[in-house]
């Protein structure tokens, strides 16, 4: 298998004050093309900040991350954000859709970003609302969506550009069993039918069992590895 | 991104702004508005002389008795005058007439196409067994119309062989009498009956005849008290072109000179185009629309440091909108462009509705009676130019993009891990 994010001795240090934080220690991980793959952690454990730079929103402080193979360190940020843009797509426990647009223009951002022309970038989005069961609710703003209904539209937003990765951050978080448990199960699908690769950050290994491997941390370093059958 | 992505979501900013940024915007309208209606007085009042200085002509230079050189306050033709400024030292007693021998000495200057003395009193005239006290201006019919720039309303002109018969102003024909004058009726002016021969239109300029009576010279001198033979009050020199006005009003101040052997310093007449006062008055209302505009633009400045505060609480408030949007992929550009439009746009809207403003405050300022500032006929007038608008919109979005570029840049320059976190 093909790996398509791989860290390599990556260390994450922050200063607070005079103290100096190691988010993270050392940290070597692989993840591979269409693996489900679930990184948990107590909190304070670095779970977030490995997050982060897996996902490039975020860059070590020392040690190299690969993104099919190129070197994300060396990026300038512009060049990060366009890779990430492409590359990565984002379901967070917030939601985090923009409230001013409607679903089908927050689903429709990213790929405007990418400068995606907007025939086909409106075309993509109607298509992933109605994959995720939203078409009937393609100009409802995110107020008046429920949980559930946002974090599907979040869902089609991260599939908005295609990317090889659904990054999703405890993404049931806030919301109750029935609706998470169809969160799950749609981004099961997505791994299971797109090929896409899923790696989802969550604190409740309940959840995390879920995934075909568990990546496990603790005080910055990767405790274990543990794969399901 | 493209320009027009971004223009649109800086636009839903602007669309789902709260009161706030509205209050920002009125702040920017007050002070466009503030502008435009100021900047409006003054075009008006420069607009209002120069049609006013239009009725004395470009190419007439105009000599009337008493000290002071270019310096002096301006004077319309006509009327006797005693100027005692101008540094002179030239007072009241000392002024001396123009006489018919300057007349004379003045025909003889270069490129002159035509010269006339005025001379100019008040008469006592009868109409219809009612009185009134009119002034009368004396002028040698030929050469007055050449130069005169009035036009008539009915009748003609004084002819070269008239002598009883006059042309009234527009005013003292309408207005003076209860009943109107008309033409070939017989008024007394000091007790000598005269035919009104034409009656002028309104001309409503500085240099008009709306309120005066002209008759030919002679009998101007043989009816009006106190009348020196030689005297003249005015006299016109029209140039052959408006081009020659300078150079004529130079040798025709030499001359006349010589011949009253006087010199610069001892002048006891004062000369001056029409060309020289249009000018004067042109830098006075430039200079006094400077003065307002900037008391306007005063408070255009408090407008923009408005929106510079909205904008950086506006970047505050959607930081975690900006993280998102750099974590689904937004360079430092795109969110700078969006930022950066939606100032402009802010901006762009408050001067709309300024220009808006200032144009309705301009058009009712003359109504609510702010006579004082444009004197004469007609009151204040405001003038709302094409250039002013362009102007006023221009300032209002250059102030939205300078007043927001740097809460535009700070936004680009988040990092998108601390703007997600942002709550």
């Amino acid at each position: 298998m093909k790996p398509v994010i791989e860290l390599k001795k990556v260390y994450k240090t922050y200063e607070m004050g005079e103290t100096t934080v190691e988010a993270l220690k050392n940290v070597t991980l692989q993840i591979n093309q269409g693996e489900f793959v679930a990184i948990t952690g107590p909190s304070g454990s670095g779970k977030s900040t490995l997050m982060n730079i897996v996902g490039c929103l975020d860059t070590p402080t020392s040690g190299t991350v690969l993104l099919d193979g190129k070197d994300i360190t060396k990026l300038s940020e512009s060049q990060l954000a366009q890779t990430r843009g492409k590359k990565i797509g984002f379901v967070f426990q917030q939601f985090n859709l923009i409230p001013t647009l409607n679903a089908m223009q927050n689903v429709m951002l990213p790929q405007e970003f990418q400068d995606t022309d907007s025939a086909i970038a409106g075309k993509k989005s109607k298509q992933l609302l109605d994959l995720v069961g939203l078409s009937d609710r393609m100009t409802h703003l995110p107020s008046q969506l429920s949980g559930g209904q946002l974090q599907r539209v979040a869902i089609a937003r991260a599939l908005s550009v295609d990317p090889d990765i659904i990054l999703a951050d405890e993404p049931t978080g806030n919301l109750d069993t029935k609706t998470g448990q169809f969160i799950m199960q749609t981004l099961k699908e997505i791994n299971k039918n797109n090929g896409k690769t899923i790696i989802l950050v969550t604190h409740d290994l309940h959840l995390a069992r879920m995934a075909k491997k568990i990546i496990m941390i603790k005080d910055g370093q990767v405790e274990k590895i543990e794969v399901n059958k | 991104m493209k320009i027009a992505k971004s223009f649109k979501l800086a636009l839903n900013i602007l669309v789902h702004s709260k009161l706030r940024s509205w209050l920002t915007i009125l702040g920017i309208v007050i002070g466009v508005a503030a502008i435009v209606a100021i900047v409006s007085i003054g075009e008006g009042l420069k607009q209002n002389v120069q049609s006013r200085l239009q009725g004395m002509g470009a190419d007439q230079i105009t000599i009337s008795p008493g000290g002071g050189r270019a310096q002096g306050g301006f004077r319309g033709p006509g009327g006797p005058e005693d100027d005692h400024g101008g540094g002179s030292g030239v007072t009241s007693e000392d002024t001396k007439n123009l006489t018919k021998i300057d007349l004379q000495v003045l025909r003889s200057v270069p490129n002159v196409a035509a010269v006339q003395g005025i001379i100019s009193g008040r008469g006592e005239a009868y109409y219809l067994a009612q009185t009134a006290t009119l002034s009368v201006q004396g002028v040698d019919p030929t050469a007055y119309n050449e130069m005169t720039s009035a036009e008539l309303e009915s009748g003609r002109f004084l002819g070269p062989s008239d002598y009883n018969a006059i042309v009234v102003g527009y005013s003292i024909a309408s207005r003076t009498f209860k009943q109107p004058l008309a033409l070939n009726r017989i008024i007394t002016i000091e007790g000598k009956p005269f035919k009104i021969v034409g009656i002028l239109k309104e001309s409503g300029s500085m240099g008009g005849d709306d309120n005066r009576i002209i008759m030919p010279i002679d009998a101007a001198r043989d009816t009006l008290p106190d009348m020196d033979p030689n005297r003249l009050d005015t006299i016109i020199i029209k140039a052959a072109t408006a081009d020659d006005v300078d150079q004529v009003t130079l040798d025709a101040d030499t001359k006349l000179m010589m011949s009253r052997h006087k010199t610069n310093s001892t002048k006891d007449y004062s000369i001056r185009s029409a060309k020289e006062a249009q000018a004067r008055m042109a830098s006075i209302s430039s200079t006094l629309t400077l003065f307002l505009g900037a008391i306007a633009a005063v408070s255009l400045l408090v407008g923009a440091i408005g929106i510079t505060n909205t904008m950086f609480t506006s970047v505050l408030e959607k930081t975690k909108e900006i993280g998102i949007m750099k974590a689904i992929g937004a360079k430092n550009r795109d969110i700078l462009m969006i930022f950066m439009l939606n100032a402009a746009l802010v901006g762009a809207v408050g001067g709309l509705l300024g220009i808006a403003l200032g144009t309705l405050t301009s058009k009712l300022l003359p109504l609510i009676g702010l006579r004082l500032m444009g004197g004469g006929p007609g009151g204040m007038t405001t003038a709302v130019t094409p250039q002013l608008v362009i102007l006023a919109f221009a300032v209002a979005v250059g102030i939205g993009i300078i007043a927001g570029a740097i809460p535009a840049y700070r936004a680009s320059k988040l990092k998108p891990v601390d703007a997600l976190r942002y709550e």
